[in-house]
């Protein structure tokens, strides 16, 4: 485990804020074991709750606060010259953060998405939206890093991705789901387990291949950014 | 050892003897920077990218929608439904401009300044929030006019541009509605906290988290939860008192059951919403009277 990464993990826990990550997960499992309880059909509250609240909101939001934070941050408050003033090459900095911020957004959507989906179905829709879950927070989280590289204001950047490409457009527009994330993430968990509660246009080979070259492309361009990277102060 | 020669120079200093204007002035001032600010004017460019990105894309939907209106004659939304329609990028514009407006403020310390003039405490946060519930009602606003402009050109007599204007009303209402919900929460996350960026995460975390509870009410065994199901959510909760108010004007659908059924708490969803604006205005009020104490 390099400093780095000890850096970026301590950088996200010892705030008091990380704690406002805690009632997204907690939502998620709690409404699954309220309509579980009440005996709804899984048909009926699986989509909205796996789907709804699962894929399209905490996921992408956890990734968002997470991935930005990690590198962003530092950028912000201009701790990050401490960092690269150290003989270390930039992949050395990029990747612990990037395994770190993919981490912690893995472990608190997977878990409550295992739960979730356990009592939607079976174990086995439980463990496939976990990996597939995981799969898209290590590709959120690469991208949320890059962009938090290439913008002073990155998470404006990302909720526009968030909110308008994956919300509003691939609603409208079913072709914009070859360049969703969310989309990726569905397809996938479905070829894990195929059920009737998850749905999607994009096929799982392509949304395989896309979230690879997502993750690697996204790392390579802010490993690239990293190395030309000016620090400046904050403007406007 | 010669004579010591101090000397005091007069360099100016005056006292300042114009009218003073008092505090409908300040208040007046700092609620035109807060327009101002929402929507980046005076600014830098790169911090009018992301609101002008916000106002293109309604005026383009307005304008697309009322292309198709003279072109084919088909009414794709009422004046009332585009609002709702738009739901989405109000929430993108709340979580741009409303920390522009207060957490830039927290994190760079200048609120001592602001107490240090005599204002009212009430009176910062007061202007902050109807600058961001006018800058949301432009947004809502002006592309509905766009419409009834478009309307208005192509009806055929005075008579059709009346009909016209009695839609726009309500329409013009409840977007002043959903300004002034969405205004009212999303500038009392933004006050939380200093950060630009976790403020705008938090508020896109809080109006999306809380449409699936209402997915979920909804279809629970029970038929009051049904019902009330939409109070759970900020928009669902806007459109839940606009159709109990305005039903013809929202859906438009004729189909038996067509747009979520109320049944008989139409007036518990209005009560909902004024006690949602008025707690968080309540809480937003206690935010700066510690913030202040600071």
């Amino acid at each position: 485990m390099s400093t780095v990464t000890w850096i970026t993990a301590r950088g996200l826990f010892g705030r008091r804020r990380f704690l406002l990550l805690l009632p997204l997960p907690l939502l998620l499992v709690g409404l699954a074991v309220l309509a579980r309880g009440l005996a709804v059909a899984p048909a009926d509250w699986g989509p909205p709750v796996l789907v709804g609240l699962g894929l399209a909101v905490v996921l992408p939001v956890v990734a968002l606060i997470v991935g930005t934070g990690v590198l962003g941050a530092e950028i912000d408050d201009g701790t990050v010259v401490h960092v690269l003033t150290t003989p270390l090459p930039r992949w050395q900095i990029v990747l612990p953060k990037l395994a770190v911020a993919a981490g912690v957004t893995a472990v608190t959507v997977a878990v409550p998405l295992f739960a979730a989906g356990l009592l939607a179905d079976s174990a086995r829709l439980g463990l496939s939206l976990a990996v597939a879950a995981s799969a898209g927070a290590l590709a959120y989280s690469a991208l949320f890093v890059a962009a938090s590289l290439l913008t002073r204001r990155p998470v404006l950047l990302g909720l526009v991705y968030v909110l308008i490409w994956e919300g509003l457009l691939s609603n409208v527009i079913g072709g914009t789901r070859v360049l969703s994330i969310q989309h990726y993430v569905i397809a996938l968990a479905d070829r894990l387990a195929p059920t009737d509660l998850l749905g999607t246009t994009v096929t799982a080979p392509v949304a395989a291949v896309m979230t690879t070259l997502i993750i690697v492309g996204a790392t390579l361009l802010a490993i690239d950014r990293l190395r030309s990277f000016s620090v400046a102060g904050e403007t406007s | 050892m010669s004579e010591p020669t101090g000397v005091i120079h007069d360099i100016g200093y005056q006292r300042y003897t114009g009218p003073r204007l008092g505090r409908r002035h300040v208040f007046g001032a700092m609620y035109i920077h807060g327009v101002r600010t929402a929507f980046g004017l005076g600014r830098s460019a790169k911090a009018k990218i992301f609101p002008w990105l916000v106002v293109g894309i309604v005026l383009m939907v307005a304008a697309a929608v009322t292309a198709i209106r003279s072109q084919i004659g088909e009414v794709v939304m009422t004046y009332a439904q585009f609002a709702d329609a738009m739901s989405w990028l109000v929430i993108f514009f709340v979580a741009v401009a409303a920390p522009e407006l207060v957490s830039r403020d927290l994190r760079s310390g200048v609120l001592p300044l602001y107490f240090s003039r005599p204002v009212p405490q009430a009176d910062y946060p007061l202007a902050k929030l109807l600058a961001l519930i006018t800058a949301l009602f432009l947004l809502l606003g002006a592309p509905q006019l766009l419409m009834f402009l478009g309307g208005a050109f192509t009806a055929d007599g005075m008579g059709a541009v009346w009909d016209e204007l009695l839609d726009l009303l309500p329409g013009l209402l409840y977007a002043g509605l959903w300004a002034v919900v969405f205004a009212s929460v999303g500038l009392l996350v933004a006050s939380m906290t200093g950060k630009r960026a976790f403020a705008a995460g938090g508020i896109v975390a809080v109006f999306l988290m809380t449409t699936p509870i209402v997915g979920i009410l909804s279809v629970l065994p029970s038929q009051a939860a049904n019902q009330l199901s939409g109070i759970a959510s900020p928009p669902t909760l806007v459109q839940g008192v606009g159709i109990w108010a305005m039903r013809d004007l929202l859906i438009t659908d004729l189909a038996e059951g067509a747009g979520p059924d109320l049944g008989p708490y139409g007036p518990v969803y209005a009560l909902a919403a004024v006690a949602l604006v008025a707690g968080c205005v309540a809480l937003l009020l206690a935010r700066y009277k510690k913030v202040a104490a600071r």
